[in-house]
This record gives C-alpha cells, structure tokens and sequence, in this order.
C-alpha cells in the first residue's frame, strides 16, 4: 500500500510538472517576443512626435543664461556628436538595443552628463515606498469592503459602500490630494503640505527624520489609497454577486451548504481576476504617479518620465520604459507562475 | 531580553542624536533656478547645475549691469600693452579651496580646455581672441585677433574669463565631459560656497568659512543656501506665501496682493508696476520669408495693431512696459545714448518715440501698399495673394503669451490680415521658431548686457546667425533677416573705439530698422524675483538698489548675498560693490574704453 501511493504521487507529481513547464516556457517566449516589440515602440514612439530633444538645453542657453550665439553653435555641434541625433534613425536604434541589453541605458539629453540609470535610481525608493503599500492597502481594503456588500447584498452597508466607492473612484488623485493639503496642511495644520521630508532636513537613519518622513508619508499616500480603493470594490462586488449567482453557487445552495461557505468558495474564485489586477498595477507601480508626485511636490518616477516627455529626452523615455515593462512583465510572469500553481486548469494542462 | 532592551533604547537615543538639519535662521532657501534633477558641478557641460556658475567658479571681474562697471574679483587689475593686447593680475591672496593658489596658467587651462571640448566656461573664445598666455604665475594676457576685432567680445571673454584648477581638471580630463564632480569633500572651488548635500529633493551649497576673498569682500552673509527642486511652479509660489522660501525667481501672478492684501513680508524690486527690473526684450518675430510677411509695410502695419499697452496690463500684470522701436533697451539710463530720439519721434510720431497703437494707421499703410480688402474681410495683395491664413504660436501652458497671443490675433484680423492662435508643445514650438518655418511668433531676444545694444542687434538683425530654411538655428535671426549693410555697421559698432562712431553705426541701424521693420520688438519681459524678509533683510531692491542682477538664476548674481543681512543681524552692505569713484572696487566700464584708447596711442 505504501509503496503503491508513492509511485502514483510520484506520476501524479510528472504529469503536473510537465505541461507546467511547458505553459512556463510558452510564456517566457510570448513574453521575451512582446518585450522586444514594446522596446521597439518606445524606441519610435517618442521620435515620431516632431520637436528636438536638444531644444530644452539649447533654450535654456539662449533664454536663461543668455549665451553668445558662438557659445550655443559650439553646445549645439558637441551636443550632436555626443547623441548621434544626426545619424540614421537605424543606427540609433541598433546603437539603443546592444547597450540596453548590456544593462547600459546611456546618457539623459535633458540632465547631460547624468546617465539614465543614475537619474532613476534616487528615486525608485520612493516611488516604490509610496505606491507598493498604498496600492496593496487599497487592494486589500477595497476588496474586502467589495465582498461584504456582496454578501449582504442590498443591505445598507452594500448600498454604502456602492455608491461610496462609485463616487470615491471617479474623484481624481489630484483633487483629493488638493482637498487633503487645503483641510490638513493649510486650515488645520496639522501635516506638512508638501515634498517628502521637511526642507532643511537631511535624510539619515534617524527616528525623527522617520517620524517626519512618515508625516509627509501620509497624505500622499491616503489620496492614493482612497481613490484607488473604490474601484477595487465596484469590481470584487460584481465578481462576487456574478460568482454568487452561478450554477455552482446554486447548486451548493440547493443540497443545503452554509451561507459563509458558499460565500467562501465565491470569494475564492472572485479573487482570481483581481489578482491579476493587482499584479498589473504593482508592475506599473514603477511608473510613479505623476499627479501625486506634482501635488505634493513628492520625489518619483513619475515626475522623472513626464519632464523627459516633454522634453523629449529620448535616453531618458527609453530607460524608464524599458524599466518599467521590464517590471510589469516580471509581475505578470510571477502571476502566470502562481496561477499555474493555484488554478487545476492550468496545472493539469488543460489551459490549452 | 533586557539586555537586548537596554540595547535598543540605547540604538533609538544615539541614532536620535544622529539627526541632521541645518538651521533655518542661517539658511537661505530659494526657488525658480532649478526644476528638476541636479546636473553636474562642472562647467565643461552644457548645463551645469544651478549654482555652479554662479556661486562656485568666480571671475577675474564681475560685471555689474547697474553701474555698468567691472569689480575685480579674482583679478586685482587690468593693464593695456596696447589697444589688443590685456593682461590681468591675479589677487596674491587668490586660492582654490584646497589652498592652492589661483595661478595664471588656470585661466589658461580653463579656456584651452573649452575650445578644445566645445563646451566650458568662455566657449567660443578663440573667435575674438587669437592667445591667452600666462605671462608669469600671476599674469595672464590676452590678445585680441585683429582679423576679427570686437572689443566687447574681446573684453567680456577676458575680464569675464574664470579659471579652473588645473591641478585637479588635469587628472580628469580624459573623462571631463561625464564628470559630475559631486562629491563636498573633492569639490575645488574658487567661490565662497560649495556643495554640501544634494538628493532628488533639494541641492544645499555651504559657505567656505575661511574662503580667500574673505578680508577682501568679507564673506556672503548665508551660511547655507538650498533650493528645494519644486515641481511646478504653484507649489513654488505657494512655498513663497508660506516663508519656506526667502528668495525666488518666479513668474507670480498679481504678485502685488500679497502685501496690499495679504500682509505677507514679501517684496519685488519695485513696490509699484511694473514690480520687476526688465530682463530683455520679448519680439513678435514676423518670418521674413512667409508671402505677405516679407513685405516690410504688412509688418509695419502689424507693429501699429499691436495692442501694447492693453495686452501687457490684463496678459502681463503689468510686469512689463512697451519696447522701444530702435530695439534699445532705454529703461536703463547709460543705453538712452544709443536712441536717436529726434528719428524715432519723427518715424512714429509719439514722444518717446515708440510705436502708437493705431489700427486707421495700419489699414491705410497697408490700402496705400495695394493690399484690398476682400469680401471675408480680408486683405488680398497685389499680386493676388491673400494676407494669411497666418499662425501666432506660443508653448501651450505659458498662460500670458498666450493671452497676448489672442489679443494679437483678434487686432490683426480687424485690420485685414487672418491670424489664428496656435499653442503647440514646447519643443514642437521651438523647432518652428528655430527652423524658421513659423509664421508669427512671440518670443524672446536678448538683454541688457554690456555689449548692449549690439547685442540685440546682433542677435534679431545679423544674418550670420542664420541658418536656411529648415535648418534648425539657436543663435538667432529667426525671423530670417538679410542685410549685408547691418553687418558691416555692427562689424564697424565693435571694432572701434571712437564712441561717436560706434553711436553713429547704430543710429544708421535704427534708419534700416525703421524703413525695414525685420520684427517688432513687443515688450520688456521681467526679471522674475521676489524676497522675504522674515528671515533675510537688506535684499537688493527699489529702496536699497545694491545690485541689479538679483535672481537667483542669473549668472551675475552673487554680490546680492554678499549684501542682504539676517533679521537678527542686520549688516551694512559692504562699500566694494560701489564704482571706485565712491569707495569701491568697480571700474566704470567708459574707464575701460578710456584706457584702452589711451593704450593704443
């Protein structure tokens, strides 16, 4: 007997294992084909928009500081060389490929001599401390009030929280956090109004330098969390309402089964799509959030990729998004890995 | 388990003392110069970081605009050999702030490196100036190329002229273009600050509290100066109403409530309009090379429709008044030399002389130049064109040229000519401005500076700055002006020393300007700054007008921290920044043109 349950544990473990492999393998290809076309796009995206990414400097030289014209001829024609932006477009293109494959993601126009990597590094940590927790905040508290006005449908904390959230999740990020700074930075007084530590301030390992980091933490982080909550639970309600209603749930209910386990089993399977979700949106955290940042005057990504936008500093685009697709890939791979785990389907091969 | 305790409480109280900050009361915080992340503290960039040409690297002489003198800073003197040849004398108490003396063949080194980068302090140099040498370690000479004489080019590169330390740039020369030079402790400087703390949020410089100049000029009054890099420019004006910043640079709408109404302690220069000293002038560019607009009377008729006055009170808070035709900028009073009055007044008819807006003057220019009205109220020329469809185009999201730009568009279409506003992207805007495929454009020029008016002149009038169309120049002639006649009189304007024929080359230049109208010099744009004196008093204004320079972004501004004072410790301004002629260092700019002719005898 003892024998015999190890051998078919060990088939059973074979027969899993394989096409799991084989659905990894399928889509680390997909993945690895749609990474080399989105680099291509974000190759050609940003020069298809007319203007010159060597403008904003040049501007600044003839504008702010008022250069001789022989002084902006010679910045100018260093500034061409240095960028190659007289070569051919496929010149550039193969030049961008071999040194982001090599982990080179070459020098910002706009902050010349700075390169990419050293521009973006300073402030991934805060984008990341802001938005990791805020977005898992949100998605736990957002699908739970979801499922609690799912379960007690049409109750008044479901008639709440619907309308609650349908209301909180059409607010922009930016009107909040402006609400926010008005009444507890400017009528109250009671947190900072903006930047992420006290001016004056110099980050070290200190309890009041947390303390007070964590003070300006909090309104940046509430906006987020409040305006992204609502739309997590408008989704988990219909997930769970739409599960509650199929044949299983009925079934279930027919042959007798408590409320809570059905709602158990509705949960479950509701949770799926909106891991999905959450996956999505914690690869994307990467690419900050503008407005907030804007509003409070927070340091992130987000604010790093708008002004290499409108500038058009082409290193600088190409490194935030290789980054940043790089990272929404890895989350969607680690979901297609733990759906491979979770969902039968897909473990026993029949996701085919 | 209590060890462990006692171990924490012991970690939570040193880490405690390990907190950093510097203090307000010495700090002077500012806003306006730098929106977005630090640079590089070396010059040999095309954009160093604010604060590196202005309060690290010194020149030999600091110019000053207001009194149009030269303070030696690092120099102690000048001398002529003869009317091409300068040397100057370095201070023997100069030295880099590793102690290092400032030697001669560091301004040499500075200015070699530059021409042979094409980047760096005094680049472009070597068009003016055939040598710098050092003529021994405290000496320096410079010589002017005759082939291409312009005195003013010759002395703003040479009394302009700031050194680097050699001892250090040598060793990373190969590496000079990628070097951030970031690193306090590395840091050699000849300023009376250096870098002290720089992050995504704030860039702090530290004063050098036993910098070499300090017996000289005493020391800049701020210990700490920091600039919070502010996202946007509400949040920085918002910083400014809240005292979190002392010094700013900012475009402020109704900057004047925020005393009048609100009580803040907050300044500009003047108390009344126009609040602001002028920064330069902003043009209505015309592309010369556009049907219609390449006749001189349709641009004549344009500069009469312009709404002047109008447009700069409800675009431009007033922050600005209306330019001069002759392109001079006369709110200065050593430029009003340069005006031929008499001509203007005669061209224009108003008393000072500038363009009156007079819509019946400009339809009857533009009926007795041929162009007849049409049946859409639009004007068609004789040789059967029509006056437009033209665009006036600003960056989106500069709110008061755009303004302007609507006010433009509506006088002009009243008068026969079809303009419709356009407001795309910033880069797209400026490649069309650059290229020269606008049609009209408002824009900026140059500004007051010591070389003034050639300058402008230069930079709106002379072709060789040009480029065809289509190629993009950041030089200047944008609107595509030819006149080999403008060259010669600006060539003759510098390469003399006779002031009367350097004043009769611009008054011939004003006659073309007038018959030509290449474009049509708008406005005198502001120079954003504003103070607060709950911290910092003294600053530089109307009532104290110590230093005529005093944004903060601007390259001259230095000697105003030498001159404000802590609210607890108020300080005298300090006599130096005066001309000599009453106790101070700066030689009048007139004496630098006497001593030059009188080396040339």
């Amino acid at each position: 007997m003892g024998t015999g349950s190890q051998t078919l544990t060990g088939s059973e473990n074979k027969m899993t294992l394989k096409p799991m492999f084989k659905f990894l393998a399928k889509r680390f290809i997909f993945l690895l084909i749609t990474y080399i076309v989105a680099t291509t796009i974000v190759f050609i995206l940003p020069r298809a928009i007319p203007g010159n990414p060597l403008a904003q400097i040049l501007s600044n030289l003839s504008r702010i500081a008022q250069a001789n014209p022989e002084a902006i001829r010679a910045v100018e024609k260093a500034l061409m060389k240095e960028f190659n932006v007289d070569k051919p477009i496929f010149v550039q293109y193969s030049n961008f490929i071999v040194k982001a494959l090599s982990g080179d993601l070459g020098t910002s126009i706009t902050y010349y001599p700075r390169k990419v990597i050293d521009l973006i590094v300073p402030v991934i940590p805060w984008t990341l401390l802001l938005l990791l927790p805020a977005t898992l905040v949100a998605w736990i508290l957002g699908n739970t009030l979801g499922a609690i006005a799912a379960y007690r449908r049409n109750s008044w904390i479901d008639k709440g929280v619907l309308t609650s959230s349908l209301i909180v999740s059409q607010i922009p990020y930016y009107w909040l956090g402006m609400i926010f700074i008005f009444l507890f930075g400017v009528r109250l007084g009671w947190l900072p109004v903006q930047g992420a530590y006290s001016q004056g301030t110099i980050p070290s390992l200190s309890w009041n330098f947390f303390i007070d980091a964590f003070k300006h933490y909090l309104m940046p982080f509430a906006s987020i969390v409040i305006s992204a909550m609502g739309g997590w639970a408008i989704g988990m309600r219909v997930m769970v309402v739409y599960e509650l209603g199929s044949d299983y749930a009925l079934f279930s209910e027919y042959l007798g089964m408590k409320d809570k386990r059905i709602f158990k089993y509705a949960f479950r399977n509701s949770l799926l799509p909106q891991i999905t979700g959450l996956a999505l949106s914690l690869g994307g955290v990467l690419g900050g959030a503008l407005i907030t940042e804007i509003v409070f005057n927070y340091p992130g990504t987000g604010f790093l990729l708008f002004k290499s936008l409108t500038t058009l500093d082409y290193p600088m685009i190409q490194g935030i998004f290789v980054i940043l697709i790089a990272s929404i890939y890895l989350a969607n791979f680690i979901v297609d890995f733990l759906y491979a785990l979770i969902d039968p389907r897909i473990r026993l091969g029949q996701g085919e | 388990m209590r060890r462990l305790f006692v171990f924490l409480v012991l970690v939570m109280a040193l880490t405690l003392i390990a907190q950093v900050s510097i203090p307000r009361e010495e700090t002077v915080y500012i806003a306006g110069a730098l929106w977005g992340p630090a640079t590089t503290w070396n010059l040999y960039a095309p954009q160093s970081t604010w604060g590196t040409d202005q309060f690290l690297f010194i020149p030999a002489f600091q110019y000053d605009l207001g009194r149009d003198a030269w303070i030696p800073f690092i120099a102690e003197k000048y001398e002529f050999l003869d009317d091409k040849t300068l040397r100057i004398y370095i201070r023997p108490e100069a030295k880099w702030s590793d102690g290092q003396p400032i030697k001669a063949e560091d301004f040499v080194y500075a200015l070699e490196l530059s021409k042979k980068l094409g980047l760096g302090p005094g680049v472009g140099w070597d068009n003016y100036i055939e040598h710098v040498k050092a003529v021994d370690t405290r000496v320096v000479e410079f010589k002017a190329r005759a082939d291409a004489l312009n005195y003013y080019q010759f002395l703003s590169y040479s009394l302009g002229a700031q050194p680097m330390p050699k001892h250090v740039y040598a060793k990373v020369e190969a590496q000079i273009k990628d070097w951030i030079n970031d690193n306090p402790a590395e840091q050699v400087v000849s300023g009376p600050y250096k870098l002290y703390f720089y992050d995504p949020n704030i860039v702090i410089y530290q004063r050098i509290d036993n910098w070499w100049g300090k017996d000289i000029f005493g020391l800049p009054r701020p210990k700490y100066i920091a600039h919070v890099i502010y996202k946007d420019n509400p949040s920085a004006s918002l910083a400014v109403e809240r005292a979190d910043v002392d010094w700013a640079g900012l475009f402020i709408p109704s900057v004047w409530e925020l005393w009048e109404k609100r009580n803040l302690p907050i300044g500009t220069w003047y108390k009344q309009k126009p609040y602001y000293l002028p920064d330069g002038v902003g043009f209505v560019y015309t592309n010369n090379t556009k049907p219609g607009l390449s006749d001189p009377a349709v641009r004549k008729a344009i500069a009469h429709a312009i709404p002047y006055d109008e447009m700069l009170v409800k675009a431009y808070f007033g922050y600005g008044s209306q330019a001069h035709p002759s392109l001079v900028i006369d709110l200065f009073e050593p430029n009003k030399q340069y005006i031929n009055y008499e001509l203007a007044k005669k061209t224009w008819g108003t008393s000072d002389g500038r363009v009156p807006l007079d819509l019946e003057k400009a339809k009857k220019i533009l009926d007795e130049a041929g162009y007849k009205t049409g049946k859409d109220g639009i004007r068609v020329g004789p040789d059967g064109k029509k006056l437009g469809t033209y665009t006036i185009s600003v960056p989106y999201g500069w709110t008061d040229w755009m303004m302007m730009c609507e006010m433009i568009a509506k006088n002009l279409k009243s008068i026969g000519i079809d303009v419709v506003t356009e407001f795309p992207d910033y880069s797209v805007w400026a490649d069309r401005m650059t290229k020269g495929t606008f049609d009209l454009i408002i824009s900026w020029s140059v500004g007051p500076s010591f070389d003034h008016p050639f300058n402008i002149y230069r930079f709106v009038l002379d072709k060789r700055l040009s480029a065809p169309v289509g190629e993009v120049t950041w030089a200047g002639d944008w609107e595509r002006y030819e006149n080999d006649e403008i060259t010669q009189l600006l060539d003759q304007a510098v390469s003399t020393l006779d002031p009367e024929v350097r004043k009769n080359a611009y008054f011939r230049i004003q006659e073309i300007v007038y018959r030509d109208m290449p474009s049509i010099p708008a406005f005198f744009t502001a120079h954003w700054y504003e103070f607060s004196t709950k911290y910092w008093i003294n600053w530089p204004s109307q009532d104290a007008p110590f230093w005529f320079r005093p944004s903060p972004w601007h390259a001259d501004t230095l000697p105003t921290l030498f001159g404000i004072s802590s609210k607890n410790n108020p300080q005298p301004i300090p006599k130096w920044i005066e001309t000599t002629d009453k106790g101070g260092f700066g030689i009048p700019t007139s004496k630098v043109f006497a001593d030059l002719q009188s080396a040339a005898k």
